[in-house]
């Protein structure tokens, strides 16, 4: 039997003896062929110089390479998104924008709106003293059913993670519709009405 | 060094270590450090390595400007992906492996040029005579010509079996097949390389 690949690379790279191998004496062919096999290895090693560049030229590829990198746009803060916990509420809250946006309900008490016809929707009361008081707390969210709705669907929502990732604090989406001045209410009020009014939603 | 300083704990860069000296750092901290925003860190381990790297692409392309373009690759690569590297193989090992990727990739490609001998103003073949350096310099030529010519794997083999000095299970990490695979392919290398420069050659 001829020697093996495993053998011819052993007996190549001198990690085991002509000796250790019985069957050299005794196979012409295997001989011939661990012969070329060593010839092709010492034409290889001639090869073994590589051109030494110039002594200037080390500094020269690392000032490039600092360069490429401090080019390089910081991908670190966008890793930071992929994380479950930053991902996880994200989500929640995407969710719960497309709940808004889609739902039936909450396109006013008479129902579905004829086609063709853009749907009745209750207008916003925006106390008059709440437009002076800059905290905001004179704001009558729950007269509102579609901020009181944005309320409570955001109260039960798990932030925890958003939190812990430094994006929001805890309940931070009710409060920031509790908290909201006039301005805000109105301008998110008017957003919501923008969404439902369209034909799609 | 600092007790702090292990694999097995990573996170930020101790404060009371923020401008401690790199230099008697080993590869492990150093890449620890790197990841915890020091770059002076990445501009050290490119120190290390950079005439490796460089020599392993300028086998796979035979041409200095080629092969330094690759090197800048090979680190710009590494530094993009530095979180993946897990120190289970040696930085040198995982660098290897970057830098053979990048070469096959770019001799896809295209065809690689081979630098012609007169271009090679860089050798040092001080010592010899003129008709020794000039026959020497055509043997190199041809031989690497040959490698050339090998198929991507076998010619990744050879190349960091016989001028990089890794082991067989290190070649087999850094492109990812088995000692087999890596056994193998320096075999048929060898067996087209003798074939490619023909009896003369051999």
């Amino acid at each position: 039997m001829h020697l093996t690949l495993d053998e011819f690379v052993d007996a190549v790279e001198g990690t085991r003896s002509d000796a250790s191998l019985p069957h050299l004496a005794d196979c012409e062919a295997c001989r011939r062929e661990l012969a070329r096999l060593r010839a092709a290895m010492t034409s290889a090693a001639e090869e073994a110089d590589v051109p030494e560049p110039s002594p200037l030229f080390w500094e020269h590829l690392s000032a490039q390479v600092g360069e490429r990198i401090d080019a390089e746009p910081d991908r670190r803060w966008w890793l930071s998104w992929t994380r479950p916990a930053v991902l996880v509420p994200l989500s929640a809250l995407a969710i719960l924008v497309l709940v808004v946006a889609l739902a039936p309900d909450w396109r006013g008490a008479s129902g579905r709106s004829e086609p063709g016809t853009h749907p009745v929707l209750p207008q916003a009361t925006i106390n008059p003293a709440s437009a002076t008081d800059p905290t905001g707390d004179a704001t009558d969210v729950a007269a509102d059913p579609l901020l009181a709705l944005v309320s409570d669907l955001s109260a039960n929502m798990d932030l925890d993670g958003a939190s812990a990732a430094g994006l929001a604090d805890p309940d931070s989406a009710e409060r920031a519709v509790t908290h909201m001045n006039s301005d805000e209410l109105l301008a998110l009020k008017q957003l919501l009405q923008t969404e439902l009014a369209r034909p799609g939603a | 060094m600092d007790s702090s300083l292990t694999w097995t704990q990573p996170g930020p860069w101790p404060m009371a270590l923020a401008d401690v000296s790199l230099d008697g750092l080993d590869e492990r901290a150093l890449v620890e450090a790197c990841l915890a925003g020091r770059r002076d860190a990445f501009d050290l381990i490119v120190e290390r390595h950079r005439r490796a790297v460089y020599q392993l692409c300028y086998r796979f392309v035979a041409n200095h400007e080629d092969a330094s373009d690759l090197a800048q690759d090979v680190f710009v690569r590494a530094y993009r992906g530095l979180r993946k590297f897990r120190g289970h193989s040696s930085l040198r090992t995982w660098l290897y492996r970057i830098g053979v990727n990048v070469c096959l990739n770019r001799m896809a490609l295209r065809k690689p040029p081979t630098e012609p001998i007169a271009n090679r103003q860089f050798v040092d073949l001080e010592g010899e005579t003129g008709p020794d350096r000039l026959l020497k310099a055509e043997r190199q030529a041809r031989v690497r010509a040959a490698i050339a010519q090998l198929p991507r794997k076998q010619r990744a083999t050879l190349i960091l079996r016989m001028y990089h000095e890794m082991s067989h299970q290190e070649i087999a990490d850094a492109l990812g097949s088995s000692v087999g695979a890596v056994k193998a392919n320096f075999f048929h290398a060898l067996g087209n390389l003798r074939k490619l420069l023909g009896d003369e050659g051999a």
